[in-house]
């Protein structure tokens, strides 16, 4: 049983604020939160194990991508480590992993009472949509795993997060570890509360993973990407086979999900710019 | 006569330093970006007196609203402002009699040649279009081209004149000043240089019945080298873009416009991996 873990930092238990997830001019608290959140990572792997899992790939997913502490973690697992993946979140997931793990998972940028909601770039990327559907990172990051023929096996984050990838991927096991009131604050669970709901969460979702299914986006792909500005779509709109569908709209078609995925992670690095 | 004027700046007499071109100088760039006007002026006066009418001038250098209204004729048109999908080439889609390139460089890595460069010298190393490196001049002339015009005057250092014209030989060339280095040239006077680009024009328009629009040929391919690997990292993310070596990506089109658009995309996205990671 191989498992593959993308890890993000805003739904780790008791993180309601930026200043705790910032890497980049790393606030007292960062140095804090970035140990709770290496603490969950090290849960769902134990409680992965427990229920028989063997070799463990984490991918590093948040911010520069280099926020896990090596010390709090097994010694036998790989680690993905650093910024500017092509596949971003989902780097490497298709070496034939039996199942995927999302631990410490946001909502999508505009859901209503989500901790720190946004959908990678937040002043870039206004709102995203797959062949009509809105997408938080989670589903995107999903379908290219479906596309890898990977089943996305558990989620954990706050509740608006759990329940939005369950009500796409029903066979996702969902470990809430927080109740989000707004964007900046969450009623919690403790850290070691919510590390033992964790593995316990992971054990489940390693118990039932047979149960689970692909989640897949049937081609040809259409992905609209409204911007937060006129002048960042004025950029992407120079993407080769983008087109400018609004004054704050791009839409490519494509049938591959890797050439989607990429695309849009070149569309949050040129709208950055902008 | 419908005239089109793209004007840079880092050929205009007696500039041999960034400091002169860089508008956040503000010691020798309100000088010289005086000077680059002056250039354009005497670039409208001249092919006035051979017949040019109606003029669209494009401002074409850095965040392209340097030129000095005062300094021009106020029966011009002017397109001013960055980040315009053809960029140097920006209203181009129409048909002119003619295109003027002023104040023009050398291409990067060209030797002997002032402030030589494509585009951004921080991010492309290298830029090859159906195997030929382009300077900007060529790039830029391929999208008129498409449309119908011709180029009949270039202004710059002798090393952009001499490239531009083996290129596109009918183009009249007034070279402004001689490189030493990047950064040193043996110059005209502005004023000596107004005077040379005026007759320029009027010799250019004079000679417009052998200028020919220029094209590239169908399957058209674009290679450009990165000054870094981490450019071409990004660059490899667009769409139909191949990576084919460690700092060399790959684009292929029959449309010259969506090679093109393809083209600042990769330069820009390229940009943004300048940035901190």
């Amino acid at each position: 049983m191989k498992l593959y873990c993308s890890t993000d930092m805003e739904g780790v238990a008791g993180v309601s604020g930026w200043q705790q997830v910032d890497a980049r001019t790393p606030h007292p608290e960062y140095e804090l939160y970035r140990r709770y959140y290496t603490l969950e990572v090290a849960a769902a792997i134990e409680g992965a194990r427990r229920a028989g899992a063997g070799d463990v790939l984490v991918n590093d997913s948040h911010g520069p991508m280099r926020n896990l502490l090596f010390d709090e973690l097994p010694a036998d697992i790989r680690v993905i480590f650093g910024n500017r993946k092509p596949y971003s979140m989902v780097q490497d997931a298709d070496t034939g992993f039996d199942g995927a793990f999302f631990i410490g998972y946001h909502g999508g940028i505009g859901d209503p009472n989500a901790v720190l909601c946004h959908t990678y770039t937040p002043s870039v990327i206004y709102e995203l949509r797959l062949n009509g559907a809105v997408c938080s990172e989670a589903t995107i990051n999903a379908a290219l795993l479906g596309a890898y023929g990977v089943p996305l096996l558990m989620v954990t984050g706050d509740r608006t997060t759990v329940e939005g990838v369950q009500a796409q991927m029903p066979w996702v096991h969902g470990v809430i570890v927080k109740d989000s009131i707004g964007t900046l604050s969450a009623n919690s669970l403790s850290p070691a509360a919510a590390q033992r709901a964790v593995a316990n969460g992971a054990e489940q979702a390693i118990a039932k993973a047979s149960a689970a299914k692909l989640f897949q986006l049937v081609a040809p792909i259409e992905m609209r990407i409204t911007l937060a500005k006129t002048e960042q779509a004025d950029y992407v709109a120079m993407i080769p086979d983008f087109e400018r569908s609004g004054p704050r709209e791009v839409r490519f078609v494509h049938n591959e999900i890797r050439t989607v995925f990429k695309a849009f992670v070149a569309t949050f690095r040129l709208g950055a710019l902008a | 006569m419908k005239i089109y004027v793209s004007a840079d700046m880092e050929g205009t007499a007696g500039v041999c330093a960034w400091a002169q071109v860089d508008p956040s100088n503000t010691h020798e760039y309100p000088v010289y970006r005086r000077y680059m006007t002056r250039e354009v002026r005497a670039a409208i006066d001249g092919a006035r007196s051979a017949g040019g009418s109606e003029f669209l001038v494009n401002d074409s250098h850095w965040d392209m609203r340097n030129l000095l209204w005062d300094e021009l004729p106020e029966d011009v048109r002017v397109i001013s402002g960055a980040r315009k999908p053809l960029s140097m080439a920006q209203g181009a889609e129409q048909r002119f009699d003619a295109a003027f390139f002023t104040g023009y460089h050398a291409r990067i890595g060209e030797a002997g040649a002032v402030l030589a460069h494509t585009y951004s010298d921080a991010t492309l190393y290298d830029v090859r279009v159906n195997g030929t490196p382009c300077t900007e001049a060529l790039l830029n002339a391929a999208i008129l081209g498409l449309y119908g015009t011709p180029v009949a005057l270039v202004t710059g250092d002798r090393a952009t004149i001499e490239s531009v014209t083996a290129a596109l030989p009918w183009v009249v060339g007034v070279a402004v000043k001689d490189a030493i280095g990047y950064f040193s040239a043996n110059t005209l006077t502005p004023v000596a240089a107004c005077a040379a680009i005026a007759d320029g024009a009027r010799e250019a328009l004079a000679a417009l019945p052998r200028a020919k629009p220029f094209t590239f040929t169908p399957p058209i391919e674009l290679v450009i080298e990165t000054a870094k690997t981490e450019q071409a990292d990004f660059m490899e993310l667009l769409p139909r873009v191949e990576r084919i070596g460690g700092r060399a990506v790959r684009f292929r089109d029959d449309d010259y416009p969506t090679v093109f658009r393809a083209f600042l995309a990769a330069m820009r996205i390229g940009g943004a991996a300048n940035l901190p990671a």
